[in-house]
C-alpha cells in the first residue's frame, strides 16, 4: 500500500518536475526565454531544454515559411491602365531577438507591418510602370530588396513579393470582351476576304488559260485552213497555168451551171454564134445557109 | 451538541471500516490499475506506417530519425512524437477551376478569379490549370513549410499569369499550350526551390483555355468558321479550275481537228478539181475547136432548159422596147413558157 502512494507520488512529482524545468522546442518553432518580460536568451535548436520555474517563461516562435496574402491594390499605371494588384509575400522569422522586441513576438503584427510596407511599395513602384513592364514582373524584385531592408529591423526575412493576379476594373474587362470580339470579327472577314481573293485568282487563271487555250487553237486553227488554201491555190495554179485560155473558157461554163439559177430569165439574140442556125432556118432556108458557111 | 458528535463518531467508524476493506483491496487492485496505466501508456507508442508514408520522429521535439513503411515504436509522450508524411502519392493542385466527382472534366465549374487572365497583347483569357507535384524532402516539407497547399497555389498562379502574359492570345489558345505548361512547370519548380518547400513538380497541365466570356468564344469560333470558308471558296475555285481547264483543251482540240480537216479537205479538193480539170485539157489538145464546141453545146444544154427565154431575131431587134417585159417576166415565175 505504502509503495503504492510512493510510486504515485514519484511520478506526480516528476510530471510537476518537467512541466516547472524543462521545456520543449519542435522542429518547426524557435523559442525565446523571458523573465519579467525581459529576454534572458534565444532557443534556437529543437529538443528539451530547461528554465528557472515561475521566474522564466517561454514565448515560441515559428520557424517556417509563412505565405501572406498582401491586400489588393488599386493601382494606375503610367499609361493610365486601371489595375488591382493582388500580391502575396513568403517570409520567416530570421531574428527572434529582433522579431520579439519590435513586434513583441506577434504573427498578426509582423504581417500587419508586412502589409503596409508591400502595399505601398508595389503601389509606388506600379505607378511607374507601364502595363507592359507590370506584366513582365521584373520590377519585383526591387520591390522585395526594398521591403527587405524596411523590415530587416523587425527581425524578418523576405523570402519572395510575387503578384498573383493584375486584374482589370469589371468595366475595363468589359471594354477588352468587345475589343477581343471586334478584333476577331475583323480577324474573320479578312479570312474570309483571302478567300475571295485566292479564289478570284484561282478562277481568272482559270480564265486566262482557257482563253489562252483557245486563242493558240484558234491561231493554229486558221494557220492550218492557211496552209490548205494556199496548198489548194498552188495546185490549181499550177494546173490551170498549163493553159489560161482554155481554164478561163472551161471554167466560165462551170460557172454558168451554178450561177444561172432556175427561173431566171434570158433575152437572147439569134445573131449570137448558138442561135444564129435559128435565123437561117427563118429566112433563107437551112441547106442555104449551111451552103453559105 | 450531542447530535454532531455523535454523527461525528458515526462517520469515524464508518471511515475506519471503508478504508480498511478498501486497503484490503488496495495494495492489489492499486497496483493492477496503475501496471494497466503504465502499459497502456507504453503501448501508446506503436504506430504503423502506410506504404506510401514516412514517419518522422522527434524526441523533445527534436528530429531523431525516419521511419519507412510497417509496424514501428516511439516511446511515448511526453518525449517521443511522430510525424507521417505522405512522401509517395502525386498530389494535385486545381488551379481555375474545381472538379467534382461525376462530371466530365470539361464541365467543372470555373473560378473566375483564378482562371481570367491577361495576355501579352492585352486581351483576356480563361485558364484552367492542374499541377501536379510531390514530395522530395520529407523533412523539409514537414517542418520548414507552414502551409504547403498554400505556398504552391499562389506561386503557381503567379507563374502562370507571368508565362501567359509573355503571349499573345493566339498562342496561348493554341500551338503554345504545351510550351507555355513546360516554361510554367520549370518557374514553378526553380520557385519552390528558392523557398525551399522539399516539393517537386511533376506536371503542369493547361487544361482548358478558352475566350473568357460566351460571347467572345463565338466571336473565336467565328474566325475558326472563316478559316473553313476560306478553305471552302479555294476548293471550289479549283474545282471550277478543274472543270474549265480540261474542257478548254477539249475545245481546243476540237477546232483543231475542224481546221486540220478543212486544210486536208481543201487539198484533196483541189487535187480532184485538178485532176479533173488536166484530164479535160488532155483531151482539149487533141481536138480545140471541137472539143471548145462541144463543151460549150454541152453546157447550154445542161442549162438552157431551166432558163426562161426571150429569144429575139435580127428584124425584131427594135421590138424589145415595145416588149411587156413585166408581163413576161411576171408569168415566166409560173414556169417555162
Amino acid at each position: 500500500m505504502k509503495s503504492l502512494v510512493v510510486f504515485i507520488v514519484v511520478v506526480f512529482l516528476a510530471l510537476i518536475g518537467y512541466f516547472l524545468f524543462a521545456f520543449t522546442v519542435d522542429e518547426t518553432q524557435k523559442a525565446v526565454v523571458l523573465q519579467f518580460g525581459e529576454i534572458v536568451r534565444i532557443v534556437e535548436s529543437p529538443g528539451l531544454h530547461f528554465k528557472t520555474p515561475l521566474l522564466e517563461n517561454v514565448v515560441y516562435l515559428e520557424d517556417r515559411l509563412l505565405s501572406y496574402d498582401i491586400r489588393s491594390a488599386p493601382v494606375i499605371t503610367v499609361d493610365k491602365q486601371r489595375l488591382t494588384v493582388d500580391s502575396y509575400t513568403l517570409w520567416r522569422i530570421q531574428d527572434p531577438r529582433r522579431f520579439m522586441e519590435t513586434m513583441r513576438g506577434l504573427r498578426n503584427n509582423a504581417e500587419q507591418r508586412l502589409d503596409d510596407i508591400i502595399y505601398s511599395l508595389l503601389r509606388d513602384s506600379l505607378a511607374q510602370k507601364s502595363f507592359e513592364d507590370i506584366l513582365k514582373r521584373e520590377f519585383l524584385t526591387e520591390v522585395k530588396q526594398r521591403a527587405q531592408t524596411q523590415v530587416k529591423d523587425f527581425g524578418i526575412e523576405i523570402i519572395d513579393v510575387r503578384i498573383k493576379r493584375a486584374d482589370l476594373p469589371t468595366a475595363n474587362e468589359q471594354a477588352v470582351y468587345q475589343r477581343m470580339i471586334k478584333e476577331r470579327r475583323q480577324i474573320a472577314q479578312r479570312y474570309r476576304a483571302e478567300g475571295e481573293q485566292q479564289a478570284l485568282g484561282i478562277r481568272s487563271e482559270a480564265d486566262r488559260q482557257v482563253q489562252i487555250t483557245l486563242a493558240e487553237a484558234h491561231k493554229r486553227s486558221e494557220e492550218l485552213k492557211g496552209e490548205g488554201d494556199a496548198s489548194a491555190l498552188q495546185i490549181y495554179a499550177e494546173a490551170y497555168n498549163r493553159d489560161p485560155n482554155f481554164f478561163l473558157f472551161w471554167r466560165t461554163l462551170e460557172s454558168y451551171k451554178t450561177s444561172l439559177a432556175q427561173n431566171s430569165t434570158l433575152v437572147l439574140s439569134t445573131e449570137s454564134d448558138y442561135l444564129k442556125l435559128l435565123e437561117l432556118m427563118n429566112s433563107k432556108g437551112l441547106i442555104e445557109a449551111l451552103d453559105n458557111r | 451538541m450531542q447530535g454532531p458528535i455523535e454523527s461525528g463518531r458515526e462517520f469515524e467508524e464508518r471511515w475506519q471500516d471503508w478504508s480498511r476493506r478498501v486497503g484490503r483491496l488496495g495494495s492489489g487492485a492499486g497496483w493492477l490499475i496503475v501496471v494497466l496505466i503504465v502499459a497502456i501508456w507504453f503501448l501508446s507508442g506503436i504506430y504503423t506506417v502506410a506504404p506510401s508514408e514516412v514517419a518522422l520522429v522527434k524526441r523533445f521535439g527534436k528530429f531523431t530519425q525516419a521511419e519507412g513503411p510497417g509496424f514501428h515504436y516511439r516511446l511515448p509522450w511526453p518525449i517521443e512524437s511522430v510525424v507521417v508524411v505522405d512522401s509517395q502519392s502525386v498530389r494535385t493542385e486545381e488551379i481555375g477551376f474545381q472538379s467534382k466527382a461525376g462530371v466530365p472534366s470539361t464541365q467543372f465549374p470555373t473560378k473566375e478569379e483564378e482562371a481570367l487572365t491577361l495576355t501579352g497583347d492585352f486581351n483576356i483569357i480563361s485558364v484552367e490549370t492542374v499541377v501536379q507535384y510531390d514530395v522530395t524532402n520529407s523533412e523539409i516539407f514537414a517542418f520548414q513549410v507552414e502551409d504547403y497547399r498554400r505556398v504552391i497555389r499562389e506561386a503557381a498562379q503567379a507563374v502562370i499569369r507571368e508565362k501567359v502574359a509573355t503571349r499573345g492570345v493566339d498562342e496561348a489558345l493554341t500551338d503554345k499550350r504545351e510550351e507555355i505548361a513546360s516554361e510554367i512547370q520549370r518557374e514553378l519548380q526553380g520557385l519552390l526551390n528558392n523557398y525551399g518547400t522539399g516539393m517537386r513538380i511533376i506536371n503542369v497541365r493547361l487544361q482548358e483555355v478558352t475566350p473568357p466570356t460566351q460571347e467572345v468564344a463565338a466571336a473565336f469560333d467565328d474566325v475558326n468558321s472563316a478559316v473553313q470558308d476560306k478553305e471552302r471558296l479555294i476548293f471550289e475555285a479549283q474545282g471550277y479550275s478543274n472543270e474549265q481547264l480540261p474542257r478548254a483543251d477539249g475545245q481546243a482540240q476540237q477546232i483543231l481537228n475542224v481546221a486540220e480537216g478543212y486544210k486536208q479537205s481543201r487539198i484533196l479538193r483541189s487535187e480532184g478539181d485538178v485532176a479533173r480539170f488536166l484530164s479535160i485539157l488532155d483531151r482539149y489538145r487533141l481536138g480545140k475547136t471541137v472539143t471548145e464546141a462541144r463543151l460549150y453545146i454541152e453546157t447550154m444544154e445542161e442549162i438552157l432548159p431551166n432558163l426562161n427565154k426571150i429569144i429575139l431575131s435580127k428584124e425584131s431587134g427594135g421590138v424589145l422596147n415595145l416588149l411587156d417585159l413585166e408581163r413576161l417576166l411576171g408569168s415566166s415565175t409560173g414556169g417555162e413558157k
